[in-house]
């Protein structure tokens, strides 16, 4: 499957798209975080746990999109129109759809180190500050799960109707929008600007209320359920999706 | 021809698409997100609450639909496979245009059709301030123009990249910024243009050009983007630079994309709104221009011209002074940036001049080398569009007929390095104004007509003494009121004047002006007992002088006289500006020390939140005035760059300058009430510091310095600076 | 390698029966026509035998084994082109011919794309891009990956459509001598390639099998049924079925098949086509 994963790699990766979302997401970026992310959120530097989260979960609606139209490669008219032939082969649907799935991930992560690639060049030329591993937890828990969960329920959603992908990708843009519980404040960033003032210290370490911790540890389960149940499903013919079960 | 052919044919196809009729339908209803989720105007006057914010909503929500059409509809002739068919009858460039026109058809048709749907509920909502002509330009500036952007967008990325996914992701990015990033920058924000506020009372034209202006330059930009990407329509099997090579055969094509572009960045460059002042805040260097030696002030006169229907200003100005130094002397003036000078003499004769392109609070400095003689007339001509300085907060120099306000430099050059002479700064000014305004000098001064003109204007006179003036005119009602021992001119817009009087304003400015007299003293004025309040365009902010003070708007909607919590005065900007009559005018406080919290403000709002807490009872006056304030100061001590300032030093100027003054007005509007507030338990309560202030502000002048400084303060109420730190 | 298909139905969810009790038997080594009007039922029996769907009625076997749980072993044997298939456009010959290898699981991946590359004759073309090839070189490209490892049984639906003469004449030689030691099951309009190839033919018309056997006996179910004549001459055509209509010096000169000759037609030898349309329009008669 290793080859598979590499081809696949080279469809999502070597091609204008990935070109464009690159050269979007540092454009973005760069303005999020010379007009936003230098203030500081709650009172803490730029440079922050906090303040690199806030960057983040602005950045992720972009990431979201991307991840969903790398999955729109394997979904689309075109791409199910080559599944007749792959689909008449003896590997497994299941080590295939991972194989995919792995792709997609990889696209995501190269997103998701570009976007954090971009912020260290930013805090070293602005701040000369270059503390990196500080960064690393808020990175997983603010990306990880809405990534992984976007893999598993778009991919679910691509097998079924392939326009369904676009509508969710409007998804984190109605969450900005949306007034959201405390416990899903990392869904649309208001985390990283309310919780660290309810910690009661000047500039505090970066930490998760436990309602948090469970709304992306939920997300992350089930975007892994989901993706687990996609290479399930997968393991039907392409066309007996639709078809009754007979017998 | 071709185009025009099938033009009705692909608009025919595209309206019978059931996605097409679902976007226009979304698209018409959009303008209810603004009434609930997303509110850019923030203030409260019904055009803003009910015009302003549905029309930018719509345009937003309507723009992201319309686009994300554009990129499905020319995506689908690929994806279908049509292309190969159409392509064989009709060029490519030819089924593009086409389907462009189509497009910005069905966008023309939608906006069309939300007017009609929401005129009736605007109407109703917004009540007796309603204005067809506002509604109009705000559903096609705010909401309809954006969609035809947004289609030139969409349809651009779709015709350079030929990727649906790629175009999509192009497009929600550049209406991200605009949202985002770009949401403060006038001239970039091309979905959701900066539109803080509209008025009710009066004209809304200053904002609808800016408005228009931004819109028209990014027609431009992403019409010659548009004709590029044009360009590049595959045809003949090639590929993009093969498809251009082979469309800019003709060479008007790319002439015209390149012309759309120049056009663009030009009007970008040029923009005649807002000026380019000197973001430090703490520069001052016109005051600090030395006076010119041996010349002292005889007179001025200004006669100005303002054309209500272009909105700009024509004015002549004449100056006497008196040189005694027997040398050529450089005397300066601050000018509107956006005004250009002509035909400056000095006793008849030509004399040299130059206008700086360094800008500062709103002014750029003109220089004008006068002849030695003892006495001399300078003369010069001015006119031009003019300039703001807040991008986000424009409106503040709307000049129609209904409504202008011509402050310091922008009603004539305003005079920097001569002293005055015996008379001090006499003045003769004129203003022709058409007949349903009346002049209101902003001070002691009252215009009258002295001419009346065939074409239906008027020239209103009258005289002042100070080195600069400000003109208000408007179509105003007079409403005069005995209060504290002085006789109150009351000016407001004539459209107000139902809600005034359901406001119960003049019982507003009595309760006001009782308080303060009652507690501090009367008023006394240079030129007699007479206050003007003038009722101004919503600014979001006022000011007050000697004998004058302004009301925003904003403090008198409906919408505020429907909360009841805010009990007989609405309005707490107005008690603001009418309490800077005791604490702010020019001779009770010095220039602000950016670097101290002490100024005109700190008093204030101390003595607003008194009144307020008087009026509106204690409960209403904590949660609203002293949680706030000290919510601002903790916000401010626990400020990144205000703990580590080394860090904004490493900051470039421009990221630097931006973050000082968003800061530094903390200090004065906050921090220096809350030091008055501990001051007033640290000597006994409200009526020992009542006590203070009163014998404060009635206290013995000292001619060379009468300025009210923190010291005085903290003597008068024996207490150390130590001892008034928070924290 | 032996399919066997056992009283197979075939109805959608939309109701459409596309096959009813079909029976038949294929064995290798054999070279397989399948024949068949537009709708008759083809695509969804290729489609049965590579399990991309599931009969709604009867069993399929793979060498006695249900298909359901052959499958793994029915796919690893395969080669599939289908009517209707795309390509990865963004990769090059080479490079999809490796992914479907590596989907195959072809130990050797190198040598059999070379193999493969080289029957369809698009070696020049190797290392292009699918987007830049013509449709017939796309079509080569997927009758390649169907050969791709020598499976020992192949389906090709259509496959010499979009391809020039002189490619049918290679295409056609290259399955003739696939099928020496291999199972491949052709299904076609072009009777043409049928009767060059083919050594046994099975003619599907309305979701039902109507003919299976030789082509010699197909061919002579029609003697005695087909004529031609002047149309001149005719005095009534009802009865006949029109196969050719050819301009002369002396008039149009018509050919038809018919249950029963009129008397101004001249009897004439069969073809294969006049035997396949004289069995379709009885059928349509009836």
């Amino acid at each position: 499957m290793g080859k598979i994963f590499r081809y696949e790699c080279r469809r999502l990766l070597l091609n204008k798209f990935f070109l464009g979302i690159m050269a979007a997401l540092l454009f973005y970026g760069w303005q999020v975080l010379s007009g936003v992310t230098i203030l500081g959120v709650s009172h803490t530097a730029p440079f922050s746990p906090w303040s690199f989260g806030d960057y983040l979960s602005r950045m992720l609606p972009l990431l979201w999109i991307g991840i969903l139209f790398f999955l729109t490669f394997f979904t689309s008219p075109g791409a199910r129109r080559t599944a007749v032939l792959t689909a008449a082969t003896p590997v497994t649907s299941r080590a295939y759809a991972l194989a995919r799935c792995a792709a997609a991930l990889t696209g995501g992560a190269l997103l998701v180190l570009l976007c954090m690639g971009e912020a260290a060049v930013f805090y070293g030329r602005m701040f000369g500050w270059y503390n990196w591993g500080s960064l690393v937890l808020p990175s997983l828990v603010t990306l990880l799960p809405p990534l992984v969960f976007a893999l598993g329920s778009g991919w679910q959603m691509g097998q079924r109707r392939h326009c369904l992908l676009y509508v969710w990708m409007a998804v984190p843009f109605l969450l900005i929008a949306l007034p959201l519980p405390e416990a899903l404040g990392l869904w649309n960033g208001s985390f990283f600007t309310v919780y660290p003032l309810t910690l009661g210290t000047l500039d505090p370490e970066f930490a998760l209320s436990i309602p948090v911790t469970i709304a992306q540890l939920f997300l992350l389960v089930l975007g892994a359920f989901l993706l687990a149940q996609n290479s399930k499903s997968a393991e039907q013919p392409i066309e007996m999706h639709k078809l009754p079960v007979d017998k | 021809m071709k185009t025009l052919k099938l033009y009705p044919l692909e608009l025919g196809r595209l309206l019978r698409s059931r996605l097409t009729w679902l976007v226009m339908a979304l698209t018409a209803l959009s303008p209810a997100v603004g009434l609930v989720l997303y509110k850019p105007a923030v203030s409260t006057t019904m055009n803003s609450l009910y015009l302003a914010n549905p029309a930018i909503a719509g345009g937003v929500v309507g723009s992201i639909l319309f686009g994300l059409l554009a990129i499905f509809e020319l995506d689908r002739a690929c994806r279908s496979r049509v292309d190969i068919l159409t392509d064989a009858v009709v060029s490519p460039l030819t089924t593009a245009l086409t389907r462009l026109l189509a497009l910005l058809t069905s966008a023309v048709l939608t906006a069309a059709l939300t007017m009609l749907i929401w005129f009736p509920i605007s109407a109703g909502w917004i009540g007796s301030v309603f204005d067809g002509v506002d509604y109009i330009l705000a559903y096609l500036l705010l909401m309809g123009l954006a969609l035809l952007l947004s289609i030139l967008a969409a349809a651009s990325a779709y015709q350079f990249t030929r990727r649906a996914d790629l175009s999509v992701v192009l497009f929600v990015a550049f209406c991200a910024l605009s949202l985002t990033v770009w949401a403060g920058n006038w001239q970039l924000c091309w979905l959701n243009p900066c539109v803080w506020a509209l008025s009710d009372d009066f004209s809304n034209f200053r904002v609808f050009r800016s408005v228009g202006y931004m819109r028209l330059t990014w027609l431009a930009a992403l019409s010659g983007v548009w004709t590029l990407s044009w360009l590049c329509v595959r045809q003949n099997g090639k590929g993009a630079f093969g498809s251009i090579a082979r469309s800019a055969r003709r060479v008007y094509r790319p002439a015209v994309a390149l012309a759309l572009l120049v056009c663009s960045g030009m009007a970008y460059a040029a923009q005649p709104f807002i000026d380019h002042s000197n973001p430090d805040l703490t520069v001052m260097s016109f005051y600090e221009i030395p006076y010119a030696e041996g010349v002292t002030f005889l007179s001025r006169s200004a006669q100005v011209f303002p054309d209500t229907e272009t909105g700009t200003v024509t004015g002549r100005a004449a100056y006497r002074f008196q040189n005694t130094s027997g040398q050529e002397q450089s005397i300066s003036f601050g000018i509107d940036p956006g005004y250009g000078v002509s035909n400056v003499q000095a006793n008849g004769k030509d004399v040299p001049f130059t206008v700086s392109s360094y800008q500062e609070y709103n002014e750029a400095l003109l220089e004008v080398t006068i002849p030695a003689e003892e006495t001399v007339e300078l003369t010069m001509e001015y006119s031009g569009f003019p300039q703001e300085t807040l991008p986000t907060m424009q409106g503040g120099k709307e000049l129609s007929g209904e409504y202008l306000c011509l402050e310091n430099a922008s009603f004539s050059p305003r005079l920097l390095n001569v002293l005055p002479g015996e008379n001090g700064y006499p003045a003769h000014l004129e203003i022709t104004l058409p007949d349903a305004m009346i002049a209101v000098p902003f001070g002691a001064s009252q215009a009258e007509v002295v001419a009346e003109h065939e074409n239906g204007t008027k020239t209103w006179h009258w005289e002042d003494n100070s080195a600069s003036d400000i003109l208000y005119a408007g179509d105003y009602v007079r409403e005069d009121i005995e209060a504290g021992g002085m006789s109150i001119e009351f000016y407001y817009g004539r459209k107000h004047q139902a809600v005034m009087e359901e406001a119960k304003a003049v019982e507003a400015v009595k309760a006001v002006v009782n308080y303060c007299t009652r507690h501090y003293g009367k008023l006394s004025f240079g030129t007699g007992e007479t206050l003007k309040l003038i009722q101004s365009r919503v600014a979001g902010g006022a000011y007050a002088a000697g004998g004058a003070s302004l009301l925003d708007e904003a403090d008198f909607t409906i919408a505020n006289l429907g909360d009841t919590s805010k009990g007989a005065v609405p309005g707490e900007t107005f008690i603001h500006e009418l309490v800077h009559q005791w604490w702010g005018l020019g001779n009770m406080f010095d220039v602000t020390d950016s670097a101290s919290p002490w100024s005109a403000e700190g008093l204030t709002v101390y003595t607003t939140y008194r009144i307020v807490k008087e009026l509106y009872g204690e409960a209403y006056a904590k949660e609203h005035y002293i949680d706030q304030w000290q919510q601002a100061v903790d916000d401010y001590y626990l400020n990144f760059y205000v703990r580590h300032p080394a860090y904004l030093d490493m900051l470039p100027e421009a990221e630097r300058l931006n973050i000082s003054n968003s800061l530094s007005s903390v200090r004065q509007y906050s921090e220096m009430p809350l030091k008055i507030l501990k001051a007033e338990r640290l000597v006994g309560g409200e009526e020992a510091m009542d006590q203070i202030l009163h014998d404060l502000f009635n206290r013995e002048l000292d001619p060379m310095y009468p300025y009210l400084t923190y010291q005085e303060f903290l003597d008068a109420c024996g207490l150390t600076e130590e001892e008034l730190n928070l924290g | 390698m032996e399919i066997n298909i056992q009283e197979v139905g075939m109805t959608y969810p939309s109701g459409k029966q596309a096959l009813k009790g079909l029976n038949l038997e294929l064995k290798s080594p054999s070279l397989i026509g399948l024949l068949g009007p537009n709708g008759a039922g083809k695509s969804t029996l290729m489609k049965l035998l590579v399990a991309a769907l599931l009969p709604t009625e009867g069993n399929i076997l793979v060498d006695g084994a249900p298909l359901a749980r052959a499958e793994r072993k029915l796919k690893a044997s395969l080669g599939y082109l289908p009517q209707d298939f795309g390509l990865f456009d963004e990769l090059t010959v080479t490079q999809f011919l490796d992914y479907m290898a590596a989907l195959k699981g072809l130990g050797d991946s190198k040598a059999a794309i070379q193999k493969a590359i080289g029957a369809v004759n698009l070696e020049e073309k190797a290392k292009a891009k699918i987007r830049t090839l013509s449709g017939g070189q796309r079509q080569r490209v997927g009758i390649a990956q169907a050969l791709l490892g020598d499976p020992p049984f192949l389906i090709f639906d259509e496959p010499t459509v979009g391809l020039d003469p002189e490619e049918r004449i290679h295409f056609r030689n290259l399955f003739s001598r696939t099928a020496q030691e291999r199972l491949v099951l052709l299904s076609t309009h072009i009777i043409e390639d049928v009767q060059s190839v083919c050594d046994q033919i099975v003619v599907i018309h309305q979701g039902r099998i109507r003919f299976a056997g030789t082509p010699e006996r197909l061919i002579q179910s029609a003697e005695g049924h087909v004529g031609v004549f002047y149309e001149r001459e005719a005095v009534q055509e009802e009865g006949l079925h029109i196969t050719a209509r050819v301009n002369t010096s002396q008039g149009v000169r018509c050919r038809a098949v018919a249950d029963d000759l009129p008397p101004f037609a001249q009897a004439e030898e069969p073809t294969l086509e006049d035997a396949y349309l004289y069995l379709i329009s009885g059928e349509a008669a009836q």
